[in-house]
């Protein structure tokens, strides 16, 4: 079974000004803050992590996880239509499939992410294209 | 394991609020008779022992005989920690975006 969740929000304003509302997501948690480039980081609550690909204003897509929690991908996708903007979200965690492999990742503050492996013998190649 | 698609099964058998309850109490205690669970939830022992039928059903509770009692425990085994996952993740994005459509409404009433 797919480890994912979906929702959908259709908003009255234009694609531009919810994509806007990405640089200022007080909407995603406490003092949330994303930089808006590859690489940039993420802040929300007490949740961090970084961008892994932007396509403004249409797509977004970052990793975030919580102190003690596996991190967790986080699409998000813009839609112009007729009537405003169409949001669809999908959050998944294609780290699931690691559990249980003495696994440690780290996002590190400006240094951007790091993924660390406490077991030399992970799947590295993996974690590679995760992160690569 | 169901023969049809194990994730509608368990859809199924957590679609009923007793049901759900149910599980939760059981998580809470660990193991329990249908008795001792009829005892904590206001629904007969008989209704309790359906509803652990459709539980163990679908995976979600497993059995032993201890003596002349028969004792329930959860399973929690990937399928029910992924629908939990599921469960926490989706109301955490109802809320959140919940918060994105009222503060685009606070920027509208500004703006207007």
């Amino acid at each position: 079974m797919d480890e994912l969740v979906e929702r959908e929000l259709t908003v009255p304003e234009g694609v531009e000004e919810v994509w806007r509302s990405l640089t200022e997501p007080d909407w995603l948690g406490e003092d949330a803050a994303i930089e808006l480039r590859e690489a940039g980081s993420v802040q929300a609550g007490d949740r961090s992590g970084f961008v892994e690909e932007v396509d403004a204003p249409r797509r977004l897509v970052f990793w975030w996880s919580a102190p003690d929690e596996e991190a967790t991908r986080v699409e998000l996708d813009l839609d112009e239509t007729d009537t405003g903007t169409h949001i669809r979200v999908t959050e998944s965690r294609p780290l699931a499939i690691l559990d249980g492999r003495d696994l440690a990742i780290e996002f590190g503050g400006r240094s951007g992410p790091e993924i660390e492996f406490g077991d030399s013998t992970g799947p590295v190649a993996l974690a590679g294209s995760l992160v690569g | 394991m169901p023969t049809a698609d194990p994730a509608d099964a368990v859809f199924a058998a957590l679609s009923d609020g007793t049901r759900r309850s149910l599980y939760a109490t059981l998580g809470e205690r660990g193991e329990a008779t249908a008795t001792d669970l009829a005892r904590e939830l206001p629904v007969s022992r008989q209704a309790v022992q359906k509803h652990l039928g459709t539980l163990a059903a679908a995976g979600l509770v497993a059995t032993r005989r201890s003596g002349r009692e028969v004792l329930y425990r959860p399973t929690p085994g990937p399928m029910s920690e992924a629908l939990e996952w599921m469960a926490e993740v989706g109301a955490q994005w109802d809320d959140r975006l919940a918060a994105l459509e009222r503060q685009l409404a606070r920027r509208r009433s500004v703006s207007a």
